[in-house]
């Protein structure tokens, strides 16, 4: 996948998403809850950086703020060097278009369209010809071993299937930022190790990615992570890089132990 | 835009069941409200349709002729593209019935049919040279008059100086002038020897000239100052033509109004049911489609749709399905009302002339709007839904939960527990499900009471007012009239007088018969207050108390012929016949005041006598000579409501079932999610799909039956409101019987249950419970269109 | 057991059975009772090994006492071994007992040992990660090792659940 230039981005921020102080809040029976409590998290430009914690933490919260599906109650939210957080709701929907890929756990994909369909609806929106769209399909399903399944319905796909024409639906567009929510929450083992690799790949482009995830071996491909806990940023560290000797299969005894 | 297009066009193409009937409803909706308000228009004004058929005339001009002069000259004219003229003569029409004998103008014409203003014979034949002395009578006059083919006709001139028997050949309509007896005189068309027999000398003659002007909107008093400077200052002028009057075809136009308003009020009714009707079940199809896709909504969000374009992505489908429903419903009207397949019930003069175009578009873009409109709330709440695609968040509110455990406790089969729970759990769609199924059952049962109502016309026709099935006058028989009636029935003596209001504001017919009080007093049934029982007073229809604004008890002089009479209103009765513009009394009261009634009979038939039988036994009894004629009953002119009750039904029924199985996919949809679970309880698959199917039941069940009852309960009112305000009087409406509504009940329930048996079926064979643990919140297929 | 006394040690000085009650409280049913002759065996061998100094203090009418204190050493082999991210079989158990311990030391607050610990893991999931990509690889090659795949992915899931557990341990003791 090539990389197009960033669009437009002053060259003296360095930070591609970038919070302050981020809150929201949730009227749930009455009572005001509070699922984000002041988060400052920034994203660097082709940044992996990948958010953990318990349930009930904010982190699903966070990534909706975070893309404009929820509006953040009080607090900072800078992307692209421009601030988003006071957009309504027709703006981020446009922003979305051009900048944010949105990945979720479960209903990925417009049920009554087909796979091709899907992936190409993104580019029509921005503005794409029906050509253009079709042609940017056809690289991204290829890229993803999807080709065949172009004229699917959605239904008939298997669950990392549907993840990974999730994904190419995500990054139809080139987005500055991909934002993924649990995606490998639902697939089994052998799907999320694809889907996995399928991310590294994209990263290796250049793609920024923040995603929520439950998933270990997910969030030790970030750069960062950060572990956010009762709504607020608990650690935020980039990865160790553990050196270690040649693995071999007594090492792995040795650390499993 | 290109987005909102490929997204349509896969929705419409994974939801094509869907769509087509949406198309189908409005196409429906349509088609019914063109065909009623053309009969409304055909059985109001029959005008149009008429003027078409016969090729009307542009102008109609009576000439006061003097002989010997040509009226060719008037070709001449300018803005004159032909015309036909016809020497006419003034008459009086002498029957036995009725003591003022009627004006009639004789107008002597071809025994070819002419080419403008050509009269359309309904019955019987035109002018034929066989029949010399045979002639056609207009259609209302020949009402009016109760003449039809064969009728023996005694004409006189003014003068009285001569007269002439004639027989009737034929009836046929004529928009030359209005309807006899709002517009006199009647018309008489016959052979050119028979008005030379009674036309009046010395100048009194007429020419009657039938004009095809260049173009129709030409000013009528501009070729009358035309005719008048061509014979008053024409060189041998001495007496000229002078125009006595003319008729445009507006003025025809606007007294063939509001014949019988009874059946415009009931199509009016109708359109009113198809109007209402339409938007509700639109509104719940697409309330519903937005629940089934608010996941699908949502992603459309994340992925960059604003909330506007959703609104709007909606709203543009649904209208656009409206728009190929309104052209279907058009283009279905017009096949349906082409003359292959339709011909106006013989002897009405109802037309179903081609509506204008602007009428038309008028009806398809006021249909469109409704369910643009229809769509609007929907639309604007799928415009809301949150971008963040929520699994079913909250479980649904337990509020049954306490009840259900009991119920289980009480051993009650857990699939009935388990669906009653389900259905009163899940408010929004129970709602949708129950209005969609409610709303057309009330329109579906009003339009049952409507042709019940009619039923009861032609079953029990003094319910309405029609006591006596047959009237018989002497004519040419010379025996006792009462003693031959008594072989079919009872005879009570009657005569009636056609009276204006003293302000002419309009006319009534004062009906003598029988006596006040005693045996011979006619059995009116009256609707409220008592029958009249003495001399001096009277009962009379709505149509006279709203014409002279009194109500039952009030006290009224009329003018009959010369005198001037007053009578006590004690009762009001049903009156078909003349839009209940009618005050009878009996005939001592005339005689009380120095009137004579004429002879004339109303029969009573003895029970079990059918009124067409005890004709044929009168006539076979008197040699023919007796004049028996049927006494009508509106409930053939109404069989045309049948008809569109018919329609209403059906597309009524196509709307319920549309919004049932809307409503039964989202409770399928829903439900699936809880198969896995409910079988994993320990709930056999029969088990399970009964939970589905007392769900559905329960909910078709409250929706049907609430729907009947309301039905049941508006439909007198609304129907008797229909009465009174077309002067037939409140009183008319019949309700259902018991039978019916248990059918209509049944029949409801068992469509609703089988639809919903049928898809809960498919749904149970496509989805597999175990797969629904594992990944609880699969989207599945759609349920509806997948084949 | 070394590094418990040093821990409780490192908050103040007690003799042995104030050291074995404190143990008793702090960890409950989960611990075996421990044994007041182990405790004495490990002090002295701390003392040989100049991590705790002894000092005998004077009781009216009983034997002297002998109270014990952490030494510089003693606190410095503390902190290493508070800083040191755990491996091995016994992981859980020690970071436990440093996550229970750590703090009333004043060595290190829970929620730094807890992403210390976190931090660990994800780098060793990181190697146990490209180990898998390798086997995959090797395995579309031809080269299957049904064993060693079998490991790896042993050996991911229960780091998967080790720090499963780690957040566990945040929720409740935080």
């Amino acid at each position: 996948m090539s990389r197009s230039a960033l669009k437009g981005l002053p060259s003296d921020s360095k930070a591609l998403l970038h919070t302050v102080g981020l809150v929201k809040m949730y009227q749930a029976d009455g009572v005001s809850v509070e699922a984000v409590r002041g988060v400052d998290i920034d994203v660097g430009i082709g940044e992996f950086v990948a958010i953990m914690g318990p349930s009930g933490s904010g982190k699903s919260t966070l990534l909706h703020v975070l893309g404009g599906l929820e509006k953040a109650s009080r607090g900072e939210i800078w992307l692209r060097g421009q601030r988003v957080d006071k957009l309504s709701t027709a703006a981020w929907a446009l922003l979305r278009r051009r900048h944010v890929g949105f990945m979720f756990q479960f209903f990925n994909l417009l049920s009554n369209m087909t796979v091709a369909d899907n992936v190409e609806l993104p580019a029509l929106l921005a503005g794409a010809s029906p050509k253009q769209a079709r042609k940017r399909r056809e690289e991204l399903l290829a890229e993803l071993g999807l080709s065949d399944k172009a004229s699917a319905a959605p239904a008939r796909l298997s669950g990392g299937e549907q993840q990974r024409v999730a994904l190419a639906r995500a990054l139809a567009n080139e987005p500055s930022l991909l934002l993924a929510d649990e995606p490998t929450g639902n697939l089994d083992s052998s799907n999320t190790r694809d889907v996995l690799r399928l991310l590294q790949r994209t990263h290796a482009s250049g793609q920024a990615i923040l995603l929520v995830t439950h998933d270990a071996r997910v969030a030790s491909m970030a750069d960062r992570v950060i572990n956010l806990f009762d709504g607020m940023v608990a650690d935020d560290a980039p990865m160790l890089r553990i050196p270690r000797p040649v693995p071999s299969v007594r090492d792995v005894l040795e650390l499993h132990g | 835009m290109r987005g909102t297009l490929r997204w349509t066009r896969a929705d419409l193409r994974a939801r094509r069941g869907q769509a087509l009937l949406t198309i189908a409803v409005v196409a429906g909706v349509v088609a019914a409200l063109v065909l009623s308000t053309m009969l409304l228009e055909g059985a109001v004004n029959p005008w149009k349709g008429l003027f078409a058929r016969t090729r009307g005339a542009d102008l109609v001009v009576y000439l006061s002729n003097a002989p010997g002069k040509e009226t060719s000259e008037l070709g001449t004219l300018r803005y004159v593209r032909t015309l036909d003229a016809y020497p006419a003569a003034p008459a009086t029409l002498e029957q036995a019935r009725g003591s003022v004998k009627s004006p009639v103008q004789l107008t002597a014409m071809p025994l070819t049919l002419p080419s403008i203003s050509t009269p359309l014979v309904v019955s019987g034949t035109w002018l034929r040279k066989s029949a010399a002395s045979g002639v056609v009578v207009e259609a209302s006059f020949a009402a009016a008059t109760h003449l039809r083919v064969g009728s023996l006709l005694k004409v006189e001139n003014l003068d009285g100086t001569a007269q002439v028997g004639l027989t009737v050949i034929g009836i046929a309509d004529t928009t030359d002038q209005g309807f006899y007896p709002q517009w006199t005189p009647g018309l008489i068309w016959a052979q050119a020897p028979v008005i030379t027999k009674i036309e009046p000398k010395g100048g009194a003659q007429e020419e009657v000239v039938d004009f095809r002007l260049t173009s129709p909107t030409i000013a009528p008093t501009v070729i009358v100052d035309e005719i008048d400077n061509l014979y008053n200052f024409s060189p041998d002028s001495g007496n000229g033509l002078v125009v006595q009057r003319f008729y445009t075809p507006q003025q025809v136009e606007n007294s063939m109004a509001s014949n019988d308003r009874l059946i415009g009020l009931l199509l009016g009714l109708f359109g009113v049911i198809a109007l209402v009707a339409a938007p509700c079940a639109i509104a719940n199809v697409t309330a519903g489609r937005v629940l089934m896709q608010r996941q699908d909504i949502a992603m459309l969000k994340a992925l960059g749709f604003t909330p506007g374009q959703v609104v709007r992505m909606l709203l543009a489908e649904q209208t656009g399905l409206g728009i190929a429903g309104a052209l279907c419903g058009v283009v279905l009207a017009r096949v349906m009302t082409s003359p292959e397949f339709v011909r106006p019930p013989d002897g009405t003069s109802v037309g179903l002339g081609t509506l204008p175009g602007s009428w038309v578009a008028l009806i398809a873009v006021g249909t469109v709007a409704t369910v643009a409109i229809a769509t609007a709330i929907p639309a604007w709440w799928a415009g809301l839904v949150s971008p963040v695609a929520a699994v079913q968040a909250s479980p649904p509110r337990g509020h049954l939960s306490r009840i259900a455990r009991l119920g289980l406790l009480v051993h009650l089969p857990a699939a009935l527990v388990l669906g009653a729970r389900d259905s009163l759990t899940r408010r929004l769609p129970a709602l949708l499900t129950v209005f969609g199924l409610a709303i057309p059952m009330v329109m579906i049962t009003i339009a049952l009471s409507c042709w019940s109502t009619i039923d009861g016309f032609s079953q029990d026709p003094a319910r309405i007012g029609l006591v006596s099935a047959l009237t018989v006058t002497p004519g040419s028989y010379t025996g006792s009239v009462p003693q031959l009636i008594r072989n079919v029935g009872t005879a009570y003596a009657s005569s009636e007088y056609d009276t204006t209001l003293p302000s002419g504001s309009g006319t009534f017919t004062a009906l003598a018969i029988g006596s006040s009080s005693g045996p011979r007093r006619f059995p009116f049934q009256v609707v409220s207050g008592q029958p009249y029982s003495r001399r001096g007073e009277a009962v009379a229809g709505q149509g006279f108390l709203d014409l002279m604004h009194l109500s039952v008890g009030g006290y009224t002089q009329v003018q009959i012929g010369s005198l001037l009479i007053t009578v006590h209103i004690t009762g009001r009765i049903l009156d078909p016949d003349n839009n209940g513009d009618v005050l009878a009394f009996g005939q001592d009261t005339l005689q009380d005041q120095g009137v004579s009634p004429v002879p004339g009979y109303s029969v009573i038939l003895k029970r079990g006598e059918s009124p067409a039988a005890a004709q044929a036994e009168l006539l076979r009894l008197s040699n023919n000579d007796l004049d028996v004629t049927l006494v009508p009953n509106p409930a053939s002119s109404l069989g045309i409501v049948r008809v569109v009750v018919a329609v209403s039904v059906v597309i009524l029924a196509v709307i319920g079932l549309a919004s049932l199985l809307t409503a039964t996919a989202i409770g399928l949809r829903d439900h699936r999610h809880e198969t896995g679970v409910l079988a994993a309880m320990g709930l056999t698959p029969r088990q399970v799909m009964a939970t589905l199917v007392v769900n559905t039941t329960i909910l078709t069940f409250i929706g049907v039956s609430s729907g009947t009852v309301v039905g049941l309960v508006l439909a007198p009112r609304l129907i008797n409101l229909q009465g009174q305000a077309s002067g037939l009087g409140s009183g008319i409406a019949v309700g259902l019987s018991v039978v019916t509504v248990i059918s209509v009940l049944f029949v409801a329930l068992g469509i609703a249950t089988a639809a919903a048996l049928g898809m809960a079926r498919r749904t149970m064979l496509m989805s597999d419970p175990a797969a629904q643990l594992r990944s609880p919140a699969r989207p599945g297929p759609n349920i509806i269109t997948t084949r | 057991m070394r590094q418990h006394l040093l821990a409780l040690l490192a908050k103040e000085s007690a003799h042995g059975y104030e050291l074995k009650s404190a143990l008793e409280q702090i960890f409950g049913e989960a611990y075996p009772s421990p044994n007041i002759g182990q405790i004495y065996v490990t002090l002295k061998r701390l003392e040989q090994d100049g991590l705790v100094r002894s000092e005998d203090v004077e009781q009216a009418n009983r034997p002297n006492k002998k109270v014990y204190e952490l030494t510089q050493a003693g606190r410095e082999a503390l902190r290493a071994w508070v800083e040191e991210p755990g491996e091995g079989p016994r992981v859980r158990d020690e970071f436990f007992v440093k996550l229970i311990l750590a703090p009333m030391a004043g060595l290190a607050g829970r929620l730094e040992l807890i992403n210390l610990q976190r931090r660990h893991y994800l780098g060793i999931m990181r190697n146990l990660a490209g180990l898998q990509a390798a086997a995959d690889r090797a395995a579309a090659a031809g080269r299957e090792d049904v064993p060693a795949r079998l490991l790896i992915e042993g050996a991911i899931l229960h780091l998967q659940a080790d720090l499963d557990w780690l957040e566990r341990c945040q929720e409740e003791l935080l």
